[in-house]
């Protein structure tokens, strides 16, 4: 079992630094100045480790509430510590509620356009 | 033929699959949102990290950001998350 953890961890690591190579990159065109590939590396490490502290915060907090699925309630208080990024996280949150809303508005539009052909006919 | 950007992102899966992993009970899971939320957490922190070692590099009129000037404000950023 611990094999198959250690392999799932290697791959993941992979992924994520993959991902923070790709930002870092990004960040250093805009600002003109490359990062090291040791940078980069002690980045995506530092992320990965984060990740546990997150993952245990966001399980004790979803557990503290009684619940087993975390929620985006559990995320928010994950994001406490900073005011900006508390706010940041609360915008996105929003956003994705209007997508929610507004996918189920469009499925309502196509039904209401269905019915109103099939009571001409 | 100007081109956006394409927005560089953790992919969903690969996030759940990674705080799953970390969870200490089988039963935990993450809802979908959840999920899209902390993707934009860690969005924010290499970002944090990336631009603070950027920074850093910058006041020390250094060409390339190296590990050191990560090092320096490791802590901070720590604390700040």
């Amino acid at each position: 079992m611990s094999v198959d953890t250690e392999e799932t961890h290697q791959r993941l690591k992979a992924a994520v630094h993959y991902t923070v190579g790709r930002l870092c990159q990004k960040i250093g065109e805009d600002h003109r100045r490359q990062f090291s590939r040791q940078a980069i590396a002690a980045i995506a490490e530092t992320t990965f480790r984060q990740c546990d502290i997150f993952a245990k915060d966001l399980e004790a907090f979803a557990r503290h509430a009684k619940r087993s699925t975390v929620s985006v309630d559990d995320v928010k208080l994950v994001a406490r510590r900073s005011t900006a990024l508390s706010i940041y996280i609360q915008n996105k949150s929003e956003e994705l509620t209007q997508e929610h809303l507004g996918l189920k508005k469009k499925t309502t539009g196509k039904r209401k356009s269905i019915e109103t052909e099939k009571s001409r006919e | 033929m100007a081109e956006r950007d394409v927005e560089v992102s953790f992919k969903k899966d690969t996030v759940s699959k990674l705080l799953s992993s970390f969870f200490k009970e089988d039963k935990t899971k993450l809802s979908g949102d959840a999920t899209l939320l902390m993707a934009e957490m860690l969005k924010v922190f290499v970002q944090e990290a990336a631009v603070r070692s950027q920074k850093q590099a910058e006041s020390e009129d250094c060409d390339q950001v190296e590990i050191e000037h990560f090092e320096k404000i490791l802590p901070q950023l720590l604390l700040d998350f």
